[in-house]
């Protein structure tokens, strides 16, 4: 299969029309790129930002949603009736209630309904209310009494993968596994190797757990539906929910101005949009419904645990000749379990590759992207089996790396090359930053607490952005202006750099324009923000409707100045002639543009280079300390260095790479959803205090990032290429490094628990002391 | 969202002993435990009974003897930061300082740290388990990578106070008053093993309340310490911990040693093993070598939780080299 | 279906300003005294305030400098009397137990989750928000200091992270770098701007000392 980072919509999106003008890059810029403060920061720390889950409206009406207790369950009867008559409530929705017939789509080639009987994990929806308040609602769902048919649960990927395994889907729980990729030959390329390494690798369910929890508010006007949804794309949304209830897309208005976060859980929506419609039909007043936090943590989605077996040849000198990997993962009960490979295929110049990948179904919440879907679990394998590859060479890791990069696409047909790649930037610029061979010459410390530095790289199989985007600039009389854009800012600071194109094009300052997004009412069509490709989609299109705007100012001013519009340009809030710079207008005399009161600009973003793929790079460094003695690993000092093409903003890629790797400390030393396999197939972390996420005190101060801009004339009109993804993929595997350097003893389980970190030590030194013995 | 209950502010503390006489009372203090509990329906209450107006229940006091006495509604932070605390019982501020985050620290209490429930996670789920009158510990044979490696039986709970092992380490009291009167129980002897009785924590009758913990004057020469091992270097239970107090004699030979577990059993775990493996020795290598060992012995792990014995001998070991240094 | 309910007369009149109005000067000056007893209950025979299983008791909060009657439930947390009755919507729900932070906000000055406080034990105290932290329209220095700093991406656990910075700085006005993480020790920010955040407190307390 191809590789694609169009996960985050599905279904054909509408092509825009082709990009007007080709503007050349930009050189210096004045102010894209620049450390400025967002200009949404007042809203998000004033709490003038009114989230999804803020709004109130006249009459609203508070919903939540009756889940299944049991891993794995037939609903036999519902009973309402005590529920309906209780005070406040006003509407209650199980199975057979009229209306919600509703087919729900899961996953490819399989759809269930709205509160479908067969119950396949804990969290599935089996009835809902909506009440007066949010606590008679509760005291309703719990007067609901359900009967249930309890079915055999299957909760571990090895018990799926049991011929005798109950079921959780017709067809069995191991549907048939794509065809392996395959380049060259391994079997010749392992016999030319001088070193080979095998290992195996797993990696934690993940959960997402964005700050709001996922929910709407549903309002009707006759034949029209609002909904205020917390959502990475309003476009998205609209789309599901009016194929859900047969509706025009023009009669659902999705609006989502802010949302706190997504990581790819908030790509979709849920059932419980079409339940707040629903039930705001039927009483015909607005409902508001959010999840409870176990149930985002039952429901909205994970990152699939996957188990890695990786093999790698290599050369003396250091030429990588085979790679092998056979990979199993679960999605859950309706989604695949992902594809860890890409980097295993991609990352190094190898000519062997053979990638094998096998999904599984358990009785678990289906999987939704989850930052960089694949890609954290498939650099956990391969940037510690480099590392392994390196010291078994005796060669330093960034060199065994350094000495494998390459330029082109190995494994996308025809072997396009890269618009640009800093991989080796990346790792030697980042070397030097972090003081990368001091720190590897350190003599080992004495006491029980042990220090060592790590790295690891990565890639993203996106990050280049594609068509469709369009955006619409207006300038007013008076030099302010707005913007109008469909794309969502999920928290990556997409208003605020959005803002510095139109700024740096129009020269108008930042607190002069205003943002219209996010709202399908008003705003333009865009695909959802996700995948690192927000910036490289919706950034040409920005600058082209600047362009457009400067391009019909300057054809107003030629009128008045009698000079040709060529020879025109913009200095700050002036046009000025370039060959005679006497020849000036201020912008807002310009008699044209006085009497139309405002000029609006229509910009498309064009397709992406044929025959080139962009992808962004990046080399990330650890520093840890590990107590030997109680296996403690503590996080001290991270340094990333990074291609993402051109910064649209310093602070905020700084913050975004900073994100990035606080996440992948959770994945390397702290999160993992626990099952009940033995008992009830239940989750047993819907706690935030069970599902451990990292705190102030886990991440550590002490971070840094290189930013390395490739000059990138290729990848589009602005030089950009995306940071959300990049940041988190090579963290876990550089902190993994960094402890084997600490220790002696590779972690190949994450997260690396201290249970694991005594476990491995404990292993090792029996293994030394067989030895010795 | 919480069922539905009513409210008792009691006036005084005959009043609220009065009241939480009565069926499915539960009382409030700080409330960071009992809202959870209510809210996951872990426990049920007919009546919760606000003690915050108990003015009496606040506090420190120095006592004669030179000991400290702490009102039981005193929060866990003003614990943490209380200049005595610190300087007398570093086990107690430690402990107090490491409780879940700021903000629980805050709104907690000491009393309410050590009554708090269980932490299991089928304990918390909606396990009908041996704690809550059922018939199967969930975690024997399933998810029991947190549970206990000590004192187990009939449910293999760990007890969550960090405070409890500190408080046993110091050989503090607590005062309570219940309908029959008051009475002063040793912490030591506050908690109850599954095999005494599994559907509670503590010795606490119906009705009784712990108004008040009483440290006693700290002996000559002694040091002490609590050291909280955890996944999560905030807002995270013990996997494993360690609270010391040591008496050295002029020679550096340990004179007399409390050494209390957390993390490890259904109720703050005193150590003789320990305790006599460092009794008139100077803590050098070897000493702390024998008392690690010495930690585990007796342990009966289950199929998820034998690391907690490396672990535990780690926290020994570090724990007793940083208390002789 | 149903009855109709009793608590309407709780929710806030429409066009309440999503501030609650500034009082000049120092937060408890005002001075509701903490009230030992539940004035607005009815008291048994011994002097005990009861309140009945679903009914409501009258209690008396200071919300941002303004003093606020409202009728609760005893079940009701303070967190739903904050966003759901006084519309102060600064204050977020993420977890409603304690575990995530984005609920904090200030009773009688210090930070606690508004999420595990029930409503009816804030009778009698000053509560403050995120709101409560301005001066009409301007931020006041812990906001600017996070704005400035990039402290926060989504901006959706940003009032309990202000609100803990706020809490931490009126305890210790020049808190050690240790001292800004343990006292942030209690907000997730699943976005990961720790490393901002810590900037952010400490450009705040300078802020603060310099009277800005």
């Amino acid at each position: 299969m191809e590789p694609t980072d169009r996960y985050y919509w599905d279904g054909p999106a509408p092509e825009t029309p082709a990009q007007s003008s080709t503007p050349a890059p930009w050189k210096d810029t004045t102010i894209v790129g620049k450390p400025v403060v967002r200009v949404d920061a007042y809203d998000r720390v004033t709490g003038s930002a009114i989230f999804p889950s803020d709004v109130v409206l006249p009459d609203m009406l508070h919903a939540a949603v009756l889940w299944c207790p049991h891993g794995h369950a037939m609903v036999k009867h519902v009973d309402t009736s005590a529920a309906e008559k209780m005070p406040g409530v006003r509407a209650v929705l199980k199975d057979g209630t009229p209306g919600t017939n509703i087919p729900w789509f899961q996953s490819r080639g399989f759809s269930s309904r709205l509160f479908d009987p067969h119950c396949r994990y804990e969290g599935e929806e089996v009835a809902a209310v909506a009440a007066d308040t949010i606590y008679q609602a509760w005291d309703a769902l719990r007067a609901i009494k359900v009967e249930y048919d309890l079915l055999p649960h299957v909760v571990t990927e090895e018990d799926a993968a049991k011929t005798d395994a109950p079921a959780v889907r017709d067809g069995g729980n191991v549907p048939p596994a794509g065809r392996p990729y395959e380049r060259g030959d391994v079997a010749a390329g392992f016999a030319s190797a001088d070193v080979v390494v095998e290992r195996t690798y797993t990696t934690p369910c993940e959960l997402h757990h964005p700050a709001e929890l996922h929910g709407c508010v549903a309002k009707w006007d006759g034949s029209r539906l609002t909904v205020w949804e917390s959502t990475q794309g309003v476009y998205a949304i609209q789309n599901s929910v009016a194929a859900a209830l047969n509706l025009p897309l023009a009669n659902v208005r999705v609006i989502g101005h802010y949302m706190g976060g997504g990581f790819g859980s908030k790509l979709s929506t849920g059932k419980y949009s079409i339940i707040a419609a629903l039930m705001a039909k039927k009483t015909g007043r607005p409902v508001r419904l959010f999840l409870t936090r176990e149930q985002v943590a039952l429901t909205m989605g994970n990152r699939p645990p996957n188990t890695i077996w990786l093999k790698a040849g290599v050369r003396r000198d250091g030429t990588l000749v085979a790679l092998e990997s056979r990979s199993r993962g679960t999605g859950g009960a309706y989604a695949g379990g992902g594809s860890p490979d890409f980097l295993i295929r991609e990352l190094y110049l190898c000519p062997n590759v053979r990638c094998e990948n096998q999904d599984v179904y358990i009785n678990a919440g289906p999987q939704r992207p989850f930052r960089a879907p694949g890609h954290p679990q498939g650099a956990w394998a391969l940037e510690q089996m480099m590392d392994e590859l390196a010291a078994r060479l005796g060669m330093d890791p960034i060199e065994l790396r350094v000495k494998n990069v390459p330029t082109f696409s190995q494994s996308r047909g025809g072997n396009p090359p890269y618009t640009s790649t800093l991989l080796k930037e990346c790792l030697v610029d980042g070397a030097k930053s972090f003081g990368w061979t001091e720190a590897r010459k350190r003599p080992p410390a004495a006491g029980h607490i042990k220090r060592g530095v790590g790295v690891a790289a990565g890639m993203w199989q996106g990050g280049g952005g594609s068509p469709p985007s369009t955006a619409i600039v207006k300038l007013f009389a008076d030099g302010s202006a707005n913007l109008n854009m469909g794309a969502s800012d999920i928290g990556c600071g997409t208003k605020t750099w959005a803002a510095q194109i139109v700024s740096e094009e129009l020269g108008v300052p930042l607190d002069r324009i205003s943002i219209e997004h996010a709202d399908t009412g008003t705003t333009q069509f865009a695909t959802p923000s996700g995948g690192s490709k927000t910036v490289p989609t919706e950034s040409p299109a920005i600058r082209a409707a600047a362009i457009q705007v400067k391009e019909q100012l300057m054809a107003m001013a030629a009128e008045q100045l009698k000079v040709p519009a060529a020879d025109l340009e913009l200095r700050g809030s002036e046009v000025v002639s370039k060959s005679e710079p006497t020849k000036k207008v201020a912008v807002g005399a310009i008699g044209g543009f006085r009497s139309r009161g405002v000029v609006v600009g229509v910009g498309y973003r064009g397709p992406n280079p044929s025959g080139k793929v962009a992808n962004p790079f990046a080399a990330q460094f650890a520093e840890v300390e590990v107590n030997a003695l109680t296996g403690e690993i503590r996080v001290v000092r991270f340094l990333a260095a990074h291609d993402s093409g051109r910064p649209m903003n310093e602070k905020t890629y700084q913050n975004q790479v900073f994100g990035g790797i606080t996440m992948g400390i959770g994945f390397a030393l702290t999160e993992t959803r626990v099952m009940d396999r033995e008992h009830r197939g239940k989750v047993l972390t819907q706690s935030l205090h069970d599902y451990k996420m990292p705190t102030a005190l886990d991440a550590p101060a002490d971070k840094s990032v290189v930013i390395l801009d490739p000059h990138d004339t290729e990848v589009n009109t602005t030089g950009a290429k995306g940071i959300g993804e990049p940041a988190t993929i090579p963290t876990a595997p550089a902190i993994a490094n960094a402890v084997f350097h600490a220790i002696g003893v590779r972690l190949a389980d994450a997260p690396m628990h201290p249970v694991r970190v005594l476990d491995a030590l404990a292993d090792h030194a029996g293994a030394k002391g067989r030895k010795r013995g | 969202m919480m069922r539905t209950f009513a409210y008792v502010r009691a006036s005084s503390l005959n009043d609220a002993i009065r009241q939480l006489g009565a069926d499915g009372a539960c009382a409030h203090s700080g409330g960071t435990d009992l809202v959870g509990c209510l809210r996951d329906g872990v426990m049920s209450a007919k009546t919760v009974v606000s003690l915050s107006g108990l003015k009496e229940l606040r506090g420190m006091t120095a006592t004669v003897d030179g000991g400290l006495r702490i009102g039981a509604l005193t929060t866990i932070a003003e614990v943490a930061a209380d200049p005595i605390v610190r300087q007398k019982y570093a086990a107690l501020a430690e402990a107090s300082g490491v409780i879940a985050s700021p903000q629980l620290r805050n709104q907690g209490t000491i009393g309410g740290n050590l009554n708090q429930r269980p932490r299991c996670w089928y304990f918390r789920g909606d396990y009908v388990c041996t704690r809550k009158g059922g018939d199967t510990c969930y975690a024997m044979d399933g998810e029991n990578q947190y549970h206990a490696v000590f004192g187990g039986g009939a449910c293999v709970i760990v007890h969550p106070s960090d405070t409890a092992p500190a408080l046993v380490a110091l050989d503090a009291s607590v005062r309570t008053a219940g309908p029959t009167g008051e009475r002063t129980i040793p912490v030591e002897k506050f908690f109850v093993l599954p095999e005494v009785d599994v559907l509670k924590e503590t010795v606490l009758e119906p009705g009784e309340i712990v108004t008040e913990v009483v440290l006693p004057a700290p002996p000559a020469g002694v040091k002490s310490s609590y050291r909280k091992v955890r996944a999560r270097q905030s807002w995270d239970f013990a996997l494993v911990g360690v609270a010391l107090a040591v008496s050295f004699r002029p020679d550096r030979r340990v004179d007399r040693a409390r050494v209390v577990f957390s993390g490890v059993a259904p109720v703050p775990w005193r150590s003789a093993a320990v305790e006599k493996a460092i009794t008139g020795q100077r803590l050098d290598a070897r000493t702390i070598g024998r008392a690690a060992e010495a930690a585990v012995v007796g342990a009966t792990p289950l199929e998820k939780n034998g690391y907690k014995l490396p672990m535990l001998r780690g926290a020994v070991e570090e724990a007793l080299g940083r208390i002789g240094a | 279906m149903g009855h109709d309910d009793t608590n309407t007369d709780t929710l806030p009149a429409r066009g309440v300003s999503r501030r609650g109005f500034i009082t000049t000067g120092v937060t408890g000056a005002i001075g509701v005294a903490a009230a030992a007893k539940l004035a607005g209950a009815t008291t048994d025979a011994q002097g005990a305030a009861i309140v009945k299983a679903g009914e409501m008791v009258a209690v008396t909060l200071m919300v941002n400098g303004r003093q606020r009657k409202m009728l609760v439930e005893p079940r009701w947390s303070l967190l739903h009397i904050v966003r759901d009755h006084l519309g102060l919507t600064g204050t977020k729900v993420g977890c409603e137990r304690g575990e995530c932070g984005a609920c904090t906000v200030l009773v009688d000055g210090v930070p606690r989750y508004a999420c595990m406080a029930l409503a009816v034990e804030a009778d009698g105290r000053e509560v403050t928000t995120l709101e409560g932290l301005m001066t009409g329209e301007d931020m006041g220095p812990t906001q600017r200091a996070f704005a400035e700093e990039d402290a926060f991406q989504c901006g959706y656990c940003t009032p309990g992270q202000i609100m803990a910075a706020e809490g931490l700085l009126r305890a210790n006005p020049s808190p050690s770098l240790d001292e800004i993480r343990a006292g942030m020790g209690g907000n997730i920010c699943r976005c990961g701007a720790y490393a901002h955040i810590f900037k952010a407190v400490a450009k705040a307390a300078d802020l603060k000392r310099q009277g800005r």
